[in-house]
């Protein structure tokens, strides 16, 4: 088409007029052609207006990059340029562009590299556009942007900023790369009209998703919490994977590492997304987490210079941006979360605050963990001690239990040796004499096995547990001390209990806690004769009771709230840790412990654990 | 170790040890009883010749010292050799001072419970035989008429006849006739022997 048109009309109008003298008539047809071909103009400028805002408007936020490519095809189309471009702004993070050329005319790259056009930028921002015919009508102080222009083959160009009330949304540019032409001032005026519309698409889209991610992370957050309360320890290092999983899958970035930091020792354990960060290796990021900063780098080249190290490491992995939060529990620093991409990002302020909420829903969980953790450390470890303290009060009977096969076994001994000194032929009663010996043996093994097995202070292990299986044991263990105390004990087990699930070991000394308890009640004689039972029985479909009764003295119900803590006694002896035990063993089984007075005398202590429905035999 | 002296009895509650210590003690030559229980013991009959009893102290229902104290009311004290699991200071001294010949813990050498056996049944052989004379001395005492015996009662004081006849208001003749009768009933050889006698009964 050569040059422009619409210029055309009134140039090409006068030359006819003045170089060939026409009449009137001919000046009058040619003024009605030109209105004809304003209003043709006019119509298709509506029309294209009318047309681009129905496009831009009415499109779902999805579709709205498509549309607004299409957009920018008519725009070139009708304007007769080679290239368009819209350039999305997106805050402290590198443009979008959308770039539409008439075949044969390269498109321009989807990324802005804005730093290249600092006058133009520039310019720009101050609301003004950039127009030229040719690159060498821009001034001395644009050389570094004519530069850029020649180097992607721009003969001519002009920018219009976009904005709608707000800051600068983008830049809407088209550029004549086969051949010059001008951008006369009625161009740029239905350009700018025509650059409304498009800032408005650009401006709903930013609030669109805005919104929609404000909604996406609202949900992340709420996904997260979710998945941490209520989490067990032991699923704990998975849950934490998964959530820096969907952390990562969020922001769009390709590596994630979460790690413990404890006090001033070596980091901790760490969960990793993508190519593990070696924490060894980048010690000035570890350092600001240390210190409680948040760190966000949109590229290497903005890390400092004591970050040497650091950036070596970066370069190594290849990664290009990175932003890293101090994760805190009560004010201190407990551990950081740290975020990488193999390109540069910008990371908005709103996305840091978004990593603020994140990280301190990981640190709440993690100091929960720890909290946790920590808790049930101190479980074993009063769990152990109760073993011991029971031990005490079992010695004398356990001694007595192992000193019987022993004796056995000396006696035994001593007697085949005799035989066989003296009498070498009786070789059957030295036989019978070791078969006894053997028998001895193993039942000296077994009360030092059981002796063992209460003593054990071993990782907890839950298994489905028989509570018939369980109180059995503990009678056999008490059965001896029953007999010297002398406190008949009876058994009523109900036949065929659904298993409970938890550690046998905790549970037997819940069992054996509650007998020791019992008798102790029943030191003082009360003019009633002494007796325990311990009873098992279904607490409907879905738990077990196992209840130790005596014929103690009682318990004072004033009392009764006090009777599980620790330290709380009425014995001149004891250590009070006892029910204590019992209760923290019970409550950690997800059980029910409750203490009452019998109506003919004494106490019953009873405990109720769930069902274990997994396996319910 | 006297010669008749062969008789032991064990009570124990638990069996290998009772079947043990009972080969222990076959083993060393005496003859052996055993009981599971305090009660099946004491259902037996006492023994007339010297033995001793094996005793555990911890049993279910009567204990070792319960028996102890039961036994202390029978007219002959068996002598008691204890044997324990775990022995703790006041119950040892509750049995020795009950009369036990020994207090073993277990699990004990055997030699230890044999000598302590050994020394049981010499002590109840002792016994069996000062109670035998107790007795005798006690039967001769029972021949003595109200007479006799009130003039047995004085001789051993040292008095001589004259006194006697004082203090009962007889004559000396007649304390002199009771004296010779009490010196034969008694079997007397001497005032010295009778004193003795009477210090026994």
């Amino acid at each position: 088409m050569g040059l422009t048109w619409y210029l055309g009309v009134d140039v090409i109008a006068i030359v006819l007029a003045t170089g060939l003298g026409a009449c009137w008539l001919l000046r009058h047809r040619a003024a009605s052609a030109r209105a004809q071909r304003l209003l043709e103009d006019r119509l298709r400028f509506e029309t294209l207006l009318s047309d681009l805002f129905a496009q831009l408007v009415h499109v779902e936020t999805s579709g709205l990059d498509a549309a607004l490519e299409g957009a920018l095809r008519q725009m070139v189309t009708f304007l007769g340029v080679d290239r368009g471009n819209l350039d999305e702004y997106v805050e402290g993070a590198p443009g979008i562009r959308i770039s539409w050329a008439v075949p044969g005319i390269e498109k321009l790259p989807s990324v802005l590299a804005v730093s290249d056009f600092v006058w133009t930028a520039d310019t720009l921002r101050r609301g003004g556009i950039v127009r030229f015919s040719r690159a060498v009508e821009l001034s001395e102080e644009a050389a570094l942007d004519r530069a850029c222009y020649e180097r992607l083959g721009t003969r001519s160009h002009l920018s219009i900023p976009l904005q709608a009330g707000g800051p600068m949304l983008g830049v809407l540019s088209f550029d004549s790369v086969i051949s010059e032409r001008a951008w006369p001032d009625d161009v740029i005026i239905r350009l700018r009209l025509m650059s409304e519309v498009f800032a408005a698409a650009l401006e709903r889209k930013r609030i669109e998703l805005s919104l929609a991610e404000r909604l996406r992370f609202r949900r992340l957050l709420s996904d997260l919490s979710a998945r941490f309360s209520g989490v067990s320890i032991l699923d704990f290092d998975a849950e934490v994977h998964g959530a820096l999983r969907w952390i990562v899958d969020f922001l769009g970035v390709d590596r994630g590492l979460l790690i413990e930091l404890p006090g001033h020792q070596a980091p901790g354990r760490s969960w990793t997304i993508g190519e593990a960060i070696d924490a060894g290796r980048v010690p000035w990021l570890m350092l600001r987490l240390r210190e409680g900063d948040v760190i966000h780098v949109p590229r290497l080249a903005e890390l400092p210079d004591e970050a040497a190290t650091d950036h070596e490491t970066c370069l190594m992995l290849g990664v290009m941006s990175l932003a890293a939060m101090p994760l805190r529990s009560g004010g201190a620093v407990i551990g950081g979360l740290v975020l990488a991409t193999g390109a540069e990002r910008g990371w908005p302020q709103e996305l840091i605050e978004q990593l603020h909420l994140l990280g301190e829903v990981i640190a709440n969980a993690l100091a929960g963990a720890n909290a946790e953790r920590e808790a049930r450390r101190l479980r074993q470890e009063l769990t152990h001690i109760g073993r011991v303290s029971a031990m005490g009060e079992l010695t004398a009977s356990l001694a007595h239990e192992l000193n019987q096969p022993l004796t056995a076994i000396l006696n035994n001994a001593q007697v085949a040796q005799e035989y066989l000194e003296s009498d070498p032929s009786n070789l059957g009663e030295v036989r019978e004499i070791l078969k006894d010996i053997v028998a001895d043996d193993q039942r000296a093994a077994d009360v030092i096995q059981r002796l063992r097995a209460l003593l054990k202070k071993g990782a907890l292990e839950y298994v489905p547990l028989d509570m018939n299986d369980v109180v059995d044991e503990v009678a056999r263990l008490v059965r001896n001390d029953m007999v010297i105390r002398n406190v008949p004990m009876t058994l009523e087990l109900t036949a065929g209990l659904p298993n409970v699930r938890g550690d046998r070991v905790q549970l037997q000394q819940v069992v054996l806690n509650m007998v020791l308890n019992g008798v102790e009640a029943m030191g003082e004689p009360n003019g009633r004769p002494h007796a325990l039972v311990i009873r098992t029985a279904r607490a409907g479909a879905t738990a077990v009771d196992i209840a130790v009764e005596d014929s103690g003295s009682g318990i004072d119900m004033n009392d009764v709230d006090r009777l599980f803590e620790p330290l709380y006694t009425t014995k001149a002896e004891g250590l009070g840790m006892g029910l204590a035990i019992v209760r923290t063993i019970v409550d950690a089984h997800g059980g029910r412990l409750r203490a009452s007075n019998n109506a003919s005398g004494g106490a019953t202590f009873k405990f109720t654990l769930p069902v274990d429905l997994e396996r319910t035999r | 170790m006297m010669a008749n002296a062969r008789l032991v009895f064990i009570v124990d509650d638990d069996d290998s040890v009772r079947k043990s210590l009972s080969r222990v003690v076959t083993a060393a030559g005496y003859a052996v009883e055993v009981f599971a229980s305090a009660h099946e013991f004491l259902a037996r009959p006492p023994s007339t010749d010297p033995c001793c009893l094996v005793l555990d102290v911890r049993m279910p229902g009567v204990t070792g010292l319960d028996l102890q104290k039961t036994l202390a009311g029978a007219l002959h004290h068996i002598p008691i050799v204890f044997v324990t699991g775990h022995g703790d200071i006041s119950m040892s001294v509750t049995a020795l001072k009950g009369g036990a010949v020994d207090f073993l813990t277990k699990p004990f050498d055997k030699k230890a419970l044999l000598d302590a056996i050994a020394r049981a049944l010499a002590k109840d052989t002792r016994d069996r035989a000062t109670e035998a004379r107790i007795g005798d001395i006690k039967g001769r005492a029972k021949l003595l008429t109200p007479r006799e015996r009130q003039v047995f009662a004085l001789v051993v004081t040292g008095m001589i006849n004259k006194q006697i006849a004082y203090e009962l208001g007889v004559g000396e003749k007649t304390v002199k006739v009771h004296r010779a009768r009490v010196m034969e009933k008694m079997r007397a050889g001497s005032v010295a022997e009778l004193v003795r006698l009477a210090d026994a009964t």
